[in-house]
């Protein structure tokens, strides 16, 4: 049984100031194996945060159903955690602060929470910033908190939605490889939105492609380059095919984005 | 940080420079016989005086009876306000109820009510404070109110990834959120409780510096009166400074709660 089993999976939002509702994810299913490092792609509007803060469990479903670990799920849960894009901090609090946040939040009692807090911090590189304010740190760093802060509460599954989208292409590269390195202790379950092709290919075991109208998978893409990972991959033959096959996708959207354009 | 340090001292010298000139040119404009005493004293007469009344302790009199209602009134001002604005900012219902007496509020003027409460508080203490309350009242609310209105929806959904319950909610993100917005509705709650215990100390009232202007004012003793204004002025800056201050001070988010 997989960890995260997705069945006809329907998500509908009413269009603001009517009683009119579209589909923003449609018919969509998909499993999640334990230590499964799944990332999803697709262009903008297609649904992939939707279908993210459905398994967060923060948007609620209009049909089908979610499992995790084969229980139904309902609401957020201390089994996931969720990386947000931007701003998820709160300004008034310490980085050791904001990783406790989430422990509190869930009356976390495995022991200390300034050890664990610190514990995290320490993993994701900011020992030396625990007492810096968010408004202090470089977006960079922002997103390492976001990570630690997810971590620490131990989930089973994390769930993360752009996290390096705000970021330089440099920073994204060495986020990506960082974000490698912590998740190869525990092979934590991931699910990972992102619009970068590259680091679509480098984190993945699994690629889910979305599509628009209304957000569906139009294909899943097992990613078999060995692993551990560095850089160096990237210039390898199969990270170029996947490159060129993820890309083909990707215009395909376009192109149909443009319709839309030209018949509006 | 230097740029800003000269800036900031240039700012308090100017503003400093500006009042001395003012001083300066009301002490000539009376002394060359521009404008008439009588209408507005001057500044060595009004110095003079103010010693007087010092050491004969009606400055200390008139002072403690106007802070006396200051505080009772910004004081209930702000737990009233801060809870009723809490309340109308966390349930869209409690807002929706109290909407009419707050545009009430804002259109009439809250001096009008005064002859009501005379008739039900009777002259002095407790009717100034009553006036000033009102006055004062609605910035707390109202900042209080939009303070926790406006949680950032953003950290609200963050919070609740975690499992948190909507009193976590209120606690942890809207409450700490709103304070600096709660802070400048209280630096406003403060000046307009002064003006409040002045205005309503100006209808009636057996001390206080309101009491003591329109004492002086009906006898035409221009400068007896003066100082009272004067200091009136000089608490109104200072109380509003001191706000200011601990408002930068909560602003910044560098307080750390440690938390
Ligand atoms: N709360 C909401 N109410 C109504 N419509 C919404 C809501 N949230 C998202 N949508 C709509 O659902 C569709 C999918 O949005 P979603 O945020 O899931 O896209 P996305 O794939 O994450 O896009 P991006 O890559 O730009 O982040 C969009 O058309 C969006 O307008
Ligand atoms: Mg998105």
């Amino acid at each position: 049984m997989a960890q995260i089993e997705i069945r006809d999976l329907g998500i509908d939002y009413r269009k603001p100031k009517s009683n009119e509702v579209f589909s923003a994810v449609d018919n969509v299913a998909l499993s999640v194996e334990k230590g499964e490092f799944v990332t999803i792609v697709g262009s903008s509007g297609c649904g992939k945060s939707t279908l993210l803060m459905a398994v967060a469990g923060l948007v609620s479903l209009t049909r089908g159903s979610i499992q995790i670990d084969g229980k139904q799920i309902n609401g957020p849960g201390p089994d996931r955690a969720v990386v947000f894009q931007e701003a998820s901090l709160l300004p008034w609090r310490s980085v050791r602060g904001n990783v406790k946040f989430g422990l509190e939040m869930q009356r976390w009692n495995g022991g200390d929470l300034n050890e664990r807090a610190m514990q995290m911090i320490r993993l994701v590189g900011l020992g030396r910033f625990s007492d810096y304010h968010p408004h202090q740190l470089s977006g960079g760093m922002r997103q390492r908190v976001n990570i630690a802060r997810a971590l620490a509460v131990d989930p089973q599954v994390l769930l993360m939605d752009e996290p390096f989208g705000a970021l330089d292409a440099q920073t994204r590269e060495i986020m990506g490889t960082e974000l490698l390195r912590i998740w190869e202790r525990d092979k934590k379950t991931a699910l990972f939105v992102t619009h970068d092709i590259d680091e679509a290919i480098f984190l993945a075991d699994k690629i889910v492609v979305m599509g628009r109208n209304p957000g569906h998978i139009k294909e899943v893409i097992k990613v078999n380059l060995p692993r551990p990972r560095n850089e160096a991959i990237l210039d390898s033959e199969d990270f170029h095919e996947l490159r060129k096959r993820l890309r083909a996708h990707l215009a395909e959207d376009m192109s149909s984005m443009q319709l839309v354009q030209e018949v509006a | 940080m230097i740029a800003e340090l000269f800036y900031r001292r240039q700012a308090l010298v100017l503003g400093t420079l500006s009042m001395i000139g003012i001083v300066v040119f009301w002490q000539i404009a009376v002394d060359t016989g521009f404008i008439n005493p009588f209408f507005i004293s001057t500044p060595s007469q009004v110095a003079a005086e103010f010693i007087t009344q010092f050491e004969d302790g009606s400055v200390a009199t008139n002072v403690a009876a106007t802070l006396y209602c200051f505080a009772w009134s910004l004081g209930l001002a702000t737990v009233v306000g801060i809870i009723l604005g809490m309340l109308a900012g966390w349930f869209a219902d409690v807002e929706s109820a109290l909407e009419p007496f707050i545009w009430f509020k804002y259109s009439a003027p809250t001096v009008a009510f005064y002859p009501l409460f005379v008739a039900w508080l009777g002259y002095g203490t407790p009717t100034i404070i009553a006036i000033a309350f009102l006055f004062a009242l609605t910035p707390i609310y109202a900042n209080t109110l939009s303070g926790i209105k406006n949680t950032d929806r953003d950290l609200a959904r963050a919070a609740r990834s975690f499992g948190a319950r909507p009193l976590d909610i209120f606690l942890r993100v809207a409450l700490p959120g709103s304070v600096p917005v709660m802070m400048a509705g209280l630096r406003l709650g403060v000046g307009r409780a002064l003006t409040g215990v002045v205005v309503a100390e100006l209808f009636g009232a057996n001390a206080g510096l309101g009491y003591a202007i329109t004492y002086y004012g009906q006898l035409m003793q221009t400068t007896k009166m003066m100082v009272s204004i004067v200091i009136v002025i000089v608490l109104g800056v200072l109380l509003t400074q001191i706000l200011s201050f601990l408002e930068t001070r909560t602003d910044s988010w560098r307080v750390d709660s440690n938390r």
